[in-house]
């Protein structure tokens, strides 16, 4: 290491991966609930026009 | 000694950068030689240089060799015309932030990191950013913070939110702060509505008020044995990338932007004006040609037909955003925009006033344009003809400058508000004050203008 990293930029680096890893965690079970529902409750007209 | 160092590089214990016989080397110097050979057996070195993100180089033997604590040398591919980040537009600094988190993430993936973010690491080589620092990547300790992440914030995501939220103009800051915007100013000349941003909170003006909080404590201390996974730091690097790509800004609005579109040319003098260009450059068939006052780039590439690269200046942020896009979107390889203020151009600065060359040292070109640019120096900026020519003999050894006079409505524009004080500016005047310089090689009135096309050569007592 030959840049000095300052200690208050590595605390609010470990904030920061911290805050960011919940908010992605928060944002993938979002999504994964969306698309439960999605898949549970059948878009109208999905089965139009199949014979 | 046989060889010379590189001003700029001295930062860094693993190795430098020094030329021999005009070919440009970089040692590795012993304290590194583990990391650089599992770098370079890690198989990233492979994809960045294939991808055109990392300059390629070539090892060579010791013998070319600065010092005796060097386990390598590498011959990297000279970079055509070195520019700085205060040199460059909006979109070139953030398309230069991403190539920094791109290679951090193609990083990170192989278990490497980059041990620095500067920016001065960064240069545009055939119209697009490319990392010249080798020695920048390195492996990964597993739980280990990123030690670059304050100097990206400060010399990229800071200035780009500056010049996108506030003023386009904050870039000249970096002139000022070779190693980046503090965060603590940053954040005070930032709007208020910044705070509101996500990103901008947490890695601006959060880590300036971390920076204050921690100033003098160890960081053994504050982090509390607190450890960093590689999914954390691909989180925090994928973030600031966000961050970066959605800063924008419009270039519109400046006086020059709509110069082009908005002259006084008709379709016969623009015509004329061009042949003349790449007539006298077909002559001379220069490698790299210097176009001041290049506005959105229409002349520098008429110039690009007779020549290897045109490095295309201009003292208005909008116009040289406008040209840089332009080499974007259609892949030009040989135009190179970059923001001068030929009044007060980029001087040799950093420490010993040599760590940065001024553009001067970074010369002389093999040709240098000047058109319609002579009236904005020697009428809008009060510069006598004679200092024009002085300092214009010392940038490139041909110069092609338009000789622009009273009787055109851009000069008229520039002295509706004021006194003619100008009773040299005449065409005499003009070649009178260029020929104790140059030497006239030719002359010829633009069609359909009253403005006249010099060829012209550096007399040899003037390059003295």
């Amino acid at each position: 290491m030959y840049i000095d990293p300052t200690t208050g930029s590595l605390v609010l680096q470990f904030l920061a991966a911290g805050v960011l890893s919940v908010l992605a965690m928060a944002s993938r079970v979002r999504e994964a609930v969306k698309n439960f529902f999605k898949h549970l409750i059948p878009r109208r007209g999905r089965w139009a026009g199949k014979p | 000694m046989g060889w010379q160092a590189v001003e700029g590089s001295f930062r860094d214990p693993s190795g430098f950068v020094y030329s021999r016989d005009g070919t440009l080397y970089r040692q590795i110097n012993t304290s590194f030689r583990q990391r650089f050979e599992a770098f370079l057996a890690s198989g990233l070195y492979d994809e960045l240089v294939r991808d055109g993100l990392l300059v390629p180089h070539e090892q060579v033997g010791l013998e070319f060799s600065a010092t005796n604590d060097a386990c390598a040398v590498i011959r990297p591919q000279r970079v055509a015309f070195i520019s700085y980040p205060y040199e460059w537009s909006f979109g070139q600094l953030q398309d230069a932030a991403s190539l920094t988190l791109e290679i951090q993430e193609r990083a990170l993936a192989r278990g490497f990191t980059l041990r620095d973010s500067s920016a001065y690491n960064v240069q545009f080589q055939g119209g697009r950013p490319l990392l010249i620092d080798t020695l920048s990547l390195e492996p990964l300790e597993e739980g280990k913070a990123w030690v670059a992440y304050k100097q990206f914030c400060e010399q990229f995501l800071l200035p780009l939110t500056l010049m996108s939220t506030r003023d386009v103009r904050c870039s000249t800051l970096l002139r000022s702060y070779l190693d980046g915007i503090p965060l603590d100013l940053g954040s005070r000349l930032l709007p208020r509505r910044t705070w509101l941003s996500p990103s901008s909170l947490l890695h601006i003006h959060l880590h300036a008020l971390a920076q204050s909080r921690y100033a003098g404590s160890a960081v053994t201390s504050a982090a509390k044995g607190r450890t960093m996974s590689r999914k954390g730091l691909l989180t925090l690097v994928k973030n600031l990338g966000g961050a970066v790509r959605r800063l924008s800004w419009r270039p519109a609005g400046t006086e020059w932007a709509d110069y082009t579109t908005d002259n006084n040319y008709s379709e016969t003098a623009a015509r004329s004006k061009r042949n003349l260009v790449v007539t006298h450059l077909r002559e001379s068939r220069p490698g790299i040609v210097w176009d001041l006052g290049a506005n959105t780039g229409e002349y520098s590439r008429a110039a690009r037909e007779a020549a290897g690269l045109v490095v295309s200046f201009d003292v208005d942020p909008a116009a040289v955003e406008r040209n840089y896009r332009r080499v974007r979107a259609e892949g030009e390889t040989g135009i190179l925009p970059l923001l001068l203020d030929l009044t007060n151009p980029s001087p040799a600065q950093g420490w010993a006033g040599r760590e940065r060359l001024s553009v001067e040292e970074r010369g002389p070109a093999e040709a240098v344009l000047a058109l319609a640019l002579i009236h904005h120096l020697a009428i809008g900026h009060n510069l006598p003809l004679e200092r024009v020519a002085s300092y214009l003999v010392r940038l490139g050894k041909l110069l092609i400058i338009e000789f622009v006079p009273k009787s055109d409505p851009q000069v008229a524009r520039l002295l509706l508000s004021r006194p003619d004080i100008f009773p040299g500016y005449t065409k005499e005047g003009f070649e009178k004050a260029f020929s104790r310089h140059f030497s006239i090689r030719a002359a010829a009135q633009i069609e359909d203008s009253e403005r006249w096309l010099y060829c012209m050569s550096a007399s040899p007592q003037a390059a003295t």
